[in-house]
Parts: structure tokens; C-alpha cells; sequence
């Protein structure tokens, strides 16, 4: 009987090894792994099958199989393996693969695997918004304008109506199209060959979706579980607490952006709800915009100081890992920065820390479908998956 | 004969509440003026120059301690008399309990039973040294060079070793050049610390040391003719091509190697049917004369193909067989014939040596190729011995190495490349590859499967006698004792003696070439090598007894006898190991060692004491206990408050192969109720200090059981029972049941007659 036939590939492992995996050929197929995983499942337990896959260069196997997203990345396994194989940063790994490789356009993919890529992908927003601001300039007659009444408003030169929010719902837009065509893919890859067969009542994904959202997301029980581990002798490290302020700081600066968008063209049809910017201080949005800013801080400097002290033998991070909390910590900087020289009514540094923040924030919206951030719609699809068909 | 003996009491490790005063007063007034000193001392260790001045002063020519164990304090007591000892300690007070199974109080002084039993000990004790005469040494001419057959990696080692430690050595290698297989493998694994990197062998160096050596003659394109003598005084022919060359060497170092398994075993895997599926060895020339183009490559470990089709074939030829089709083939009775041991077992036994091999020929062709090769190593045991793990992690890190443990079902060829069935892989999943190259693994057939190499010129045969377990590995298997042979005076190395890396065959020539070395100072001092080294004794017969029955001389385990055409044995008493099987073996009981004989063992049995009343005084069992694993086990029992019957009486003796019938009809006739023979355990897993001890006993007991029955004494009153050394947990419960067995049976019919 013919049997699948096997198409290892050795540019793949060499791949995966620059992605961060570069220990995982030392892997023996102990399965200490596998069963140090507080997360992974009695049947077909991870990482130890994701470990041989990728040393004989499976592409096809890891790309398609859904654990990589269920580990949560704990380091456990790291912390245990008897071989230093590595191989929880062998599974991340393998999701920055995805990442890279998911959706198109793949060049992107390619830039953000690397630190070579970086000057690229910071070269285009630089650019798009050098243009604005140039356009801007050449109308007011001046790259650093105040306005009528002498304060420094941003919308003088990166005006809303026509340049700020075009551009940044065609990027919201463009990526969440792009998003979705990943999700699609990642959903049909996770799918196994043949048919499937669901026993017990079914429910629609979108119920799943809210399981996961309510269950999992805002209660990050996953960490708990994640950490709940065989004892490894090492401290654990504040990873829940700067991952949930992180995450609740992005939903803040949603909902803010949200009501200042609404406000804005909303203001336009019913002039009661009218939001002007800058804000005031004491404005209620203002206050939890700036709650927001300084939840985020706290998190990324709790995330930061975990990956500073972590044990440099189990645990490596790689470029993506980087990328996401640099890329992070520079737009909370900036939007900082613009709002403190605004106040201190610092003409040019407000401008240019603006202009930077802008820069960054696409950067971290333009570029999510390929970076680290990713995570946050691959890996609930993935769960949301997961939940549909029984694998937990 | 032991004439004047002094006994040592040794207050201080007997206890039990043994008075050892009346004990030493018993002694003195049975013995009278065979024992002119008994002495009681506090701690008999301080008492060493006390004997020493007795010796001199009352020419004692036999000193008897009484006290712990010949095991416990060996080297304390060295004075210039015969020594022995009476365990009164281990196997008398600490394994005591009482006749019906209870704790013993000795607070009100020694129990009665033990007090006999220590009496009779001691007794005994004193007529083993009254039958116990000082050895003279056999001493032979001890000639100081080494000959070392084959050239291999290992006797070049070997060679160099022996010069090196101030022997001369003669080098006989049977093809043209030196070096063996290791011409063909110029890299190896590692072979020195850290034991990580593939490593250069350097072969040619060694080799120009050996030829350049002034004490190393070598022998190219030469074969053994005969070996004859004995170790110290061996005569080797040599067959040279300018004919043949008698030497005089002292021992022999045998480092044949190997030769590969006929590829008609791996056929069934493809071998010699596809064009691209090669051996290791095959690989291995093709890779360093730079031909191999193949990028994905099958390294296949696992052999069940080939094992399943061999077995299968044994089979049908077993059937065949039996169903009268084939015709008996006349054997020439007179004339040696080797029979072929090669197997496909051999592939299986060489599995450590070719996984350790795959992983370095898996890992060079990546190398040389810049990591575009795709090297997948299916196996089924992935074994790399000892410390060479850390070259199996090193290996391992090669981007192109794939490895998984994989039942591989099938080889067949695919177009232009072949395909590799796997099923129950550690990818969890059953699948095909497809590879440019299959390489199988190599089965090593030691040289001795296929000839008889050394060709003794012994009563024998020429070849190593087969123990039918080794498949032609010269290993006699001595459990913790490797190198030895069942030839003494020849010692194996490398992979004549078992499958093994490159680093082992190294370390294993120095180890040989140690052996080879005691061997020679062993027999220039007329002393015995392992097991029972530095023994003097050896074989003595009574020529006008014998009958010429030959028993002695087919049972020797090491072949040490020789005889005359009328059968007269001839001794060799450099080859013989003093385990006394001979004398075991001779119904004339015409053989003899000066401290251990027939007599000695008989008068000993006689000496016990045995009750008439078998009820109210208890049986007598006699217990011959090997020394070498069931002695030490008793101790142990002893050491741990193991107890048993107080009604044994144990004799040790130095195999069960030295128990003579006459011994079991002594203890018979003098009213024992049974003999028990306690020894080491045979068959596969044998553990046999010579080899054949146990096994030849156990046959014996057949024809002593068949005497026993025509006198009318129950054959189960004598049993011979399997000990390992470690069992001291179960020993006393051996000798327990065995009692009670033999109260069942109640007395002996012979008891007080």
C-alpha cells in the first residue's frame, strides 16, 4: 500500500533555527517535554511530535498543525528538557513560520523575519507620512504651524478628514481583509485530511468564539494553567499580570480611538456628540486615554524585565519576540512624548515625536498579520478551532 | 601432612555464647600431640607475632584460626605455615537459630546444637590441614614474548603495548600489509576525550611503529600452523611464505577481527538486487574514494527484513530436515572439521558498532557535501555504547541527519530512486521515503565463527571449544573477566571477542596484553592465573592407578591435559586453572593438589560427629558449597543475620566440578541423612568460575543418583541446588527447605552402621 511520502526539507529546519529554534536538532525524543506541558493534551501531546517534525524539516506537518497554538508558552518544557533542545522556542519557532509564510504580501513576511528587514518596514510609514506632512507644510507655509489661537494642535499638519483617517482605515481595513484570508487558510490547514467526524451537540463558531474571548482572553486562565506546571526551581517571572495590562491598555486606546473617531464624524451629523482634539485633560476620554497609555508601560516594562532575566540557557527570545515589545514600547513613547511637548508647548519636538509616533503605530497596525501580534487572531482562531472539534 | 599444628582461638568474632575455653580444652585433649599449642585470644589480629614466635619455636608446620571467614581478613595472617580457618563466625554463631526455627538467647550460654557444631568445625578443620601438604610450585621457563595473531587495529595496539611493557612480540598477520579493517576507515569515532569529535585513526603511524620496532617481529602473509605447549613455554608454528617458523612465546594475544556477514543475509533487503542499496562497509570505501553523488540517503539499522526471511529459512530447512530429505553427511571421524557459526544473529550482535558507524558516516557526507544531503537513519535500537553518547549528541546536531526509531517493512525500487517503507515511527504516522541510497548495516563475524585461527595442537582440538552460546566469539564470558579464553595463556581483543568501536578495540588490546603479561610472570613462578591466581597447587597424578579412562582429560574445561596414544594423561599445569574438575571426574582418584585431594575432602565428612537418634538429636546434611559464588553468599547470609539449620555441616570446595562421587558415598556411609551441592548457577546466563563446573556436576549426580538407588538409599537425599553470588537472601532458605525435605524422608538407612 502506498503511504504518505515523506518530503523533508532541510532549508525549512535551517529556517526554523534562524526563527529561534536553533537547538532543536539536539531533541531525542524523550518526551520530557510533552509531559512537563501543563497544557498539553493525554492525546498526541506536544512538543515532542512538533520537535521530530521540525528536525526532519516537515513543513507541511508544522505549518498545519494547530498546537503550536495552544502552547502558551510557559517554557516549562525548556526549563526540563534534558538536551537543551529548546523546545518551547522551537514552537515559537514554528508560529513565527506561519507568521512569515500565512499571508501575502509574503515579502513582508520575509522583511519581518529578520533584523535586516527593519529599515524597510520603517522606510514606507516614514515616507507616507514625511509626504503628508510636506503636503501639510506647503499649504500652511510652515512645517511647524501653530494654530489661530497660538496652541499646538497635531491636525494643523497631520489633519484628520483627509490624511489621518483615510490612511489609517485603509491600513485597519487592509489588514483585517488580510487577517481574514489567514484565519481562512490557518482554518483549512488545521482541518485534517479526510472526513471528520463530530460527535455531541454542535455549536456555531461565533458561540466559540465568545466561550473563548470570555473564558480565556479576559480571564487569561490559560496562564494560570500554563504556569501550573512541574516545579522547575525557577522563578516564573510577572508574565500574566504584564501580558492582561498590556492587553487591556490596547482595548482602552480602542475604545478611546473608537469614541474619538465616532465623535469626530459622528460630530459631523449630530453636532452634540462632537469630539475636538487635542482634548482637554480633565475630559473624561482624555483621563482613561492616558489611564490606558500608563497601563501600557506597566506592562511592557513587566514583560520586558521577564525576557531581561530570563534564564539565557532555556530560554532565548528572537527577533519577533523583540520586534512586538520594541514596536510597542516605541508607540507608547512617542504618544507620550507628543502629549507632554504639547503641553509644555515644545513647537518642533511635539511635531517630530508625533510624526514618529504615527510612523510606529502603523508600523504596529500595517505589519500585525506577519508579526508576533499576530497571535492575537491566529492563535483564537485557533482556539476557537480547537473548541469546535474537541482537541483542548 | 601437617604434622604439628597450632589452633588460634579468636574470642573477639566468635560470640554466641560459646565457651571457647572448654571448646579449646576438647580440642587439645582430642588432638593431643597433633596439636602441641591451643590458643584463646582476646583478638587474635594482635596475636600475629605470637603465632609467629610459636611457629619458630614449636616448628609448627600448620596454623588453624578459628574465627571469621577465609574471606574476611584475607592478608592479615601471613606466616610461614600452612593457614586455614574455621568460619566459626559467619556460618556458625551469626547464621545460627535454633532446631525448630526460633531465635536463639545465648545470654544463658552457646545452645547444645551449637556447640556441636562449632566442636565438629573445628575438628574438621584440623584434619583438612592434617591432609594438607605446603604446594610446590610446576614452574615453567616463563619465555618473555608475546604473540600477537592478527593486525588488525587491535594487535597493532597490542603489539606496541607488549614492547612497550618489555616483551618482545611476534606479529602474525595473514594478508599483505598491515592494518586490518581499519585501512578502510582513515576516520573514525572518537577515540580520546571528549569523546564528541569524529577523529583521524592514524593508522599509518602506528603501523611504521610497529615495523620500526626492534622488538616486534611481524609476519606478513602468515597464518598459524599449531600452538602447542603450554603458556611460559608455547611452541608456535607459524606459516610464513618462506616456510614455516618454529617460535617459543609465552602467551598469546588473539586479535583476528572480523569478516563481513555474507551479503546473501541481506538480500532480502535489497542487497546485490538494487543497484543502490550498499553495506556500511561498501559506503564507507565509496565515501572516501568521493563517490557517493547520492543527497538523500537511507542509513537502515533496523534489520527485521532480513532476520524474518533468515528465520523463515531455518525453518523450512528444519522442516525439510525432519522430513528425511536430507541425507546424513558421513563425517570423517578422525579428521577436524570447523563448523561455520556465521549467522544472521551476527547482525544483530553488531548493532552497538554499526549504529555508532551510521551516525559517523551519516554525519561525513553531510559534511562533505556542505549539509545539501539528507542522511535518515531508521532504527530499531539506536545503541551507542558507554560514553560514545556524546558523540551520538554531537552527531545529532547535524542540519541533514534525521533520525527516528522505525519498523522498516519494505525496500523496493521506484523509478530512478527507491523507497523506504516505515511504519510506527516517532512521526506518528506510517510513511515513504524516498532516497537516492539505502546503506545497511555490516554483521561481523568473528574470524573464530569461520576457522579455527589459532590451531592448538591440544588433546581437544584445534579449535576453541564452543560452549554453543557465543555464535564464535572467543569470549568465554567469565561474567566480569573479559580477554580470557577457555585456552589459558590466550587472551582475545577487539572484535574477535565482540562487535566493538575503534576506541574499545584499543583499550581492549592493552587489557589483553596486561592478561598476556600475568600470564607469562604467572607461569615463571609455576603459580595459576585467573580465577585462582597465585595458587601453587596444581594436578598431581598416580600413574599406576590409572586406567586410562580418559574422563579426566575430555572434561578438563581448558583443555589442560594432553595424553599418550594409550590414553595416559599428560599434564600441563600451565594451562591448568586448579579447579579440579580432573579430579572430580577420575573414579581411580589417582589425581591430586598437594592442600585440596579426595582424602582430605572424605576425612573432613568423616569427622562430623552424627547422632545416632535422628528424632531427638536431629539429622546431619552435608553441604559442598562452590567457594567461589555459594561460600561467599553464605557469608553474606551470615553477615546479615540470615540464619539456617543448625544440623548442616558446609564444606567449600573450589568447584562443584572437583566433587567426586566418593564423597557423596562417604557422607552415606558415615549416617549423614543428605548431601547437598550447592553451586553456581549454569546453563545460558552460566556464572561458572570454569566455565563447566556446575554443569558437569549436575550430570555426574545422574550416575551417583543411579548408585545411591542400587544401595537403597533415596536418590533425592542428595540435590544439587543454583545460587547466584548476590542470593544471600535465598540461600538460607535453600538449605531450610532442603532439611526439611529430608526430615520428610526421615534417616538415612545407613545411619549408625
Amino acid at each position: 500500500m502506498a503511504q504518505y511520502t515523506l518530503q523533508p526539507d532541510i532549508n525549512f529546519v535551517r529556517e526554523l533555527q534562524d526563527a529561534g529554534g536553533d537547538n532543536l536538532k539536539r531533541c531525542y525524543q524523550c518526551a520530557t517535554c510533552a509531559v512537563a506541558c501543563p497544557l498539553s493534551p493525554a492525546n498526541a501531546p506536544y512538543p515532542r511530535k512538533e520537535m521530530v517534525w521540525a528536525s526532519w524539516g516537515l513543513k507541511d506537518k508544522l505549518m498545519k498543525d494547530v498546537d503550536i497554538w495552544l502552547c502558551h508558552n510557559c517554557g516549562n518544557c525548556s526549563d526540563l528538557c534534558p538536551r537543551g533542545a529548546r523546545p518551547a522556542d522551537a514552537m515559537a519557532a514554528a508560529r513565527n513560520m506561519v507568521y512569515k509564510d500565512l499571508t501575502e504580501p509574503s515579502i513582508i513576511g520575509k522583511w519581518m523575519s529578520g533584523i535586516a528587514g527593519l529599515p524597510y518596514l520603517f522606510l514606507i510609514p516614514a515616507a507616507l507620512w514625511l509626504v503628508v506632512w510636506s503636503l501639510r507644510a506647503a499649504a500652511k507655509g510652515s512645517y511647524f504651524p501653530r494654530a489661530a489661537d497660538g496652541r499646538i494642535v497635531f491636525g494643523e499638519i497631520f489633519y484628520g478628514d483627509y490624511t489621518i483617517d483615510p490612511i489609517f482605515i485603509i491600513t485597519f481595513f487592509g489588514a483585517c481583509f488580510i487577517l481574514y484570508r489567514g484565519v481562512r487558510k490557518l482554518w483549512e490547514m488545521f482541518k485534517p485530511e479526510g472526513n471528520m467526524l463530530v460527535i455531541g451537540q454542535k455549536k456555531s463558531w461565533i458561540r466559540h468564539l465568545a466561550g473563548v474571548l470570555m473564558d480565556e482572553i479576559v480571564t487569561h486562565r490559560k496562564f494560570d494553567d500554563c504556569e501550573d506546571g512541574p516545579t522547575t526551581g525557577k522563578a516564573a517571572g510577572s508574565r500574566k499580570l504584564g501580558h492582561m495590562l498590556l492587553v487591556y491598555s490596547f482595548v482602552i486606546l480602542a475604545f478611546v480611538t473608537a469614541v474619538v473617531a465616532l465623535g469626530h464624524w459622528g460630530g459631523k451629523i449630530v453636532p452634540a456628540i462632537e469630539v475636538h482634539t487635542p482634548m482637554s485633560l480633565t475630559f473624561p476620554v482624555k483621563i482613561l486615554a492616558n489611564i490606558g497609555a500608563l497601563l501600557m508601560l506597566c506592562g511592557l516594562a513587566a514583560l520586558t524585565a521577564r525576557r531581561l532575566t530570563q534564564d539565557r540557557l532555556n530560554h532565548v527570545s528572537n527577533f519577533q519576540d523583540w520586534y512586538l515589545l520594541g514596536i510597542i514600547w516605541l508607540v507608547a513613547c512617542t504618544g507620550i512624548l507628543s502629549q507632554c511637548f504639547r503641553l509644555a508647548d515644545a513647537l518642533k519636538p511635539a511635531f517630530v515625536a508625533y510624526y514618529f509616533h504615527l510612523v510606529f503605530v502603523w508600523m504596529l497596525f500595517a505589519y500585525l498579520p506577519w508579526s508576533k501580534l499576530g497571535h492575537f487572531v491566529y492563535r483564537t482562531a485557533a482556539l476557537v478551532y480547537v473548541r469546535m472539534y474537541g482537541r483542548s | 601432612m601437617a604434622e604439628k599444628i597450632g589452633v588460634y582461638f579468636d574470642v573477639q568474632n566468635i560470640g554466641g555464647g560459646l565457651d571457647v575455653e572448654a571448646l579449646a580444652a576438647r580440642t587439645r585433649e582430642k588432638w593431643g600431640d597433633f596439636v602441641p599449642i591451643v590458643k584463646v585470644c582476646s583478638v587474635l589480629a594482635d596475636a600475629v607475632d605470637e603465632i609467629n614466635a610459636d611457629i619458630s619455636s614449636q616448628q609448627l608446620d600448620g596454623v588453624l584460626l578459628c574465627g571469621v571467614s577465609p574471606r574476611a581478613e584475607i592478608g592479615v595472617y601471613r606466616v610461614p605455615a600452612q593457614v586455614e580457618y574455621v568460619n566459626l563466625r559467619e556460618q556458625c554463631v551469626l547464621s545460627y537459630k535454633n532446631p525448630d526455627g526460633s531465635q536463639p538467647d545465648f545470654s544463658g550460654g552457646a545452645p547444645e546444637p551449637l556447640a556441636i557444631m562449632a566442636a565438629d568445625y573445628v575438628n574438621m578443620g584440623v584434619v583438612k590441614l592434617q591432609k594438607s601438604q605446603p604446594p610446590d610450585s610446576a614452574t615453567v621457563s616463563g619465555v618473555r614474548r608475546v604473540l600477537v595473531i592478527g593486525g588488525g587495529i587491535s594487535g597493532l595496539t597490542a603489539a606496541l603495548e607488549a614492547a612497550a611493557t618489555g616483551y618482545e612480540v611476534v606479529l602474525v598477520e595473514k594478508s599483505e600489509q598491515l592494518g586490518g579493517a581499519a585501512v578502510n576507515i582513515p576516520v573514525s569515532s572518537p577515540l580520546v576525550p571528549n569523546w564528541t569529535e569524529k577523529q583521524s585513526v592514524n593508522l599509518n603511524m602506528k603501523i611504521s611503529a610497529v615495523v620500526g620496532n626492534p622488538d616486534i617481529t611481524v609476519y606478513l602473509k602468515s597464518q598459524m600452523e599449531t600452538l602447542g605447549g603450554q603458556p611460559g613455554e608455547f611452541k608456535a608454528t607459524i606459516a610464513a611464505p618462506q616456510g614455516p617458523v618454529s617460535i617459543d612465546v609465552g602467551a598469546v594475544v588473539l586479535a583476528t577481527g572480523w569478516k563481513p556477514l555474507d551479503n546473501k543475509y541481506l538480500a532480502p533487503m535489497g542487497l546485490e538486487c538494487f543497484a543502490n542499496v550498499v553495506t556500511a562497509a561498501e559506503f564507507g570505501k565509496r565515501l572516501l574514494a568521493g563517490n557517493v553523488s547520492a543527497r538523500r540517503i537511507a542509513f537502515v539499522l533496523d534489520t527485521t527484513i532480513a532476520e524474518d526471511a533468515a528465520r523463515d529459512a531455518a525453518e523450512a530447512a528444519a522442516q525439510q530436515a525432519q522430513d528425511g530429505k536430507m541425507a546424513e553427511e558421513e563425517k570423517d571421524a578422525g579428521k577436524f572439521v570447523k563448523e561455520d557459526l556465521e549467522s544472521i544473529r551476527h547482525l544483530a550482535y553488531s548493532n552497538a558498532v554499526n549504529s555508532v558507524g551510521m551516525l559517523r558516516l551519516a554525519d561525513s557526507v553531510c559534511e562533505q557535501t556542505d549539509d545539501a544531503t539528507q542522511a535518515f537513519i531508521l532504527y530499531k535500537n539506536m545503541t551507542v555504547p558507554g560514553i560514545l553518547e556524546r558523540f551520538y549528541k554531537k552527531m545529532q546536531d547535524r542540519l541533514g541527519v534525521m533520525m527516528t526509531k522505525a519498523d522498516v517493512t519494505a525496500i523496493r525500487e521506484a523509478g530512478n530512486h527507491l523507497v523506504v517503507e516505515c511504519k510506527n515511527t516517532l512521526l506518528g504516522m506510517d510513511f515513504d521515503l524516498e532516497v537516492d541510497l539505502v546503506v545497511l548495516p555490516t554483521g561481523m563475524v568473528p574470524t573464530t565463527a569461520k576457522d579455527a585461527v589459532v590451531r592448538f595442537d591440544y588433546r581437544q582440538g584445534p579449535d576453541f571449544p564452543d560452549l554453543q552460546l557465543f555464535d564464535g566469539f572467543t569470549d568465554s564470558n567469565y561474567i566480569c573477566f573479559p580477554y580470557e579464553t577457555r585456552r589459558t595463556g590466550v587472551y582475545a581483543a577487539g572484535c574477535v571477542r565482540q562487535p566493538m568501536t575503534m576506541d574499545a578495540c584499543e583499550e581492549d588490546a592493552c587489557g589483553a596484553v596486561l592478561k598476556a603479561a600475568q600470564c607469562i610472570e604467572a607461569a615463571s613462578r609455576g603459580v595459576a592465573v585467573h580465577p585462582r591466581s597465585g595458587d601453587a597447587s596444581y594436578p598431581v597424578f598416580n600413574f599406576v592407578r590409572c586406567t586410562q579412562c580418559k574422563r579426566c582429560t575430555e572434561e578438563c574445561p581448558f583443555g589442560a591435559l594432553d595424553d599418550d596414544e594409550k590414553g595416559t594423561p599428560k599434564p600441563n599445569p600451565a594451562r591448568c586453572r586448579r579447579c579440579g574438575t580432573c579430579f572430580g571426574a577420575c573414579p581411580e582418584r589417582v589425581i591430586s593438589f598437594a592442600d585440596y585431594n579426595i582424602d582430605q575432602i572424605g576425612s573432613m565428612i568423616r569427622e562430623v560427629v552424627v547422632p545416632k537418634d535422628f528424632r531427638r538429636e536431629g539429622p546431619r546434611v552435608l553441604v559442598l558449597a562452590c567457594e567461589n559464588d555459594a561460600y561467599p553468599a553464605l557469608d553474606m547470609a551470615g553477615m546479615r543475620r540470615r540464619t539456617w539449620n543448625p544440623y548442616v555441616r558446609i564444606i567449600p570446595v573450589r568447584c562443584l566440578g572437583s566433587v567426586n562421587a566418593i564423597w557423596v558415598s562417604d557422607a552415606m556411609s558415615k549416617g549423614f541423612d543428605g548431601v547437598m551441592l550447592l553451586g553456581c548457577k549454569y546453563g545460558d546466563d552460566y556464572q561458572c568460575h570454569f566455565v563447566k563446573g556446575s554443569e558437569i556436576c549436575s550430570r555426574r549426580k545422574e550416575n551417583i543418583a543411579e548408585t545411591l538407588n542400587r544401595l537403597g538409599v533415596q536418590p533425592e537425599r542428595v540435590e544439587q541446588l543454583e545460587v547466584g553470588i548476590d542470593e544471600y537472601d535465598k540461600v538460607p532458605d535453600l538449605i531450610d527447605g532442603f532439611v526439611s525435605r529430608i526430615m520428610d524422608m526421615g534417616p538415612n538407612p545407613f545411619k549408625g552402621m
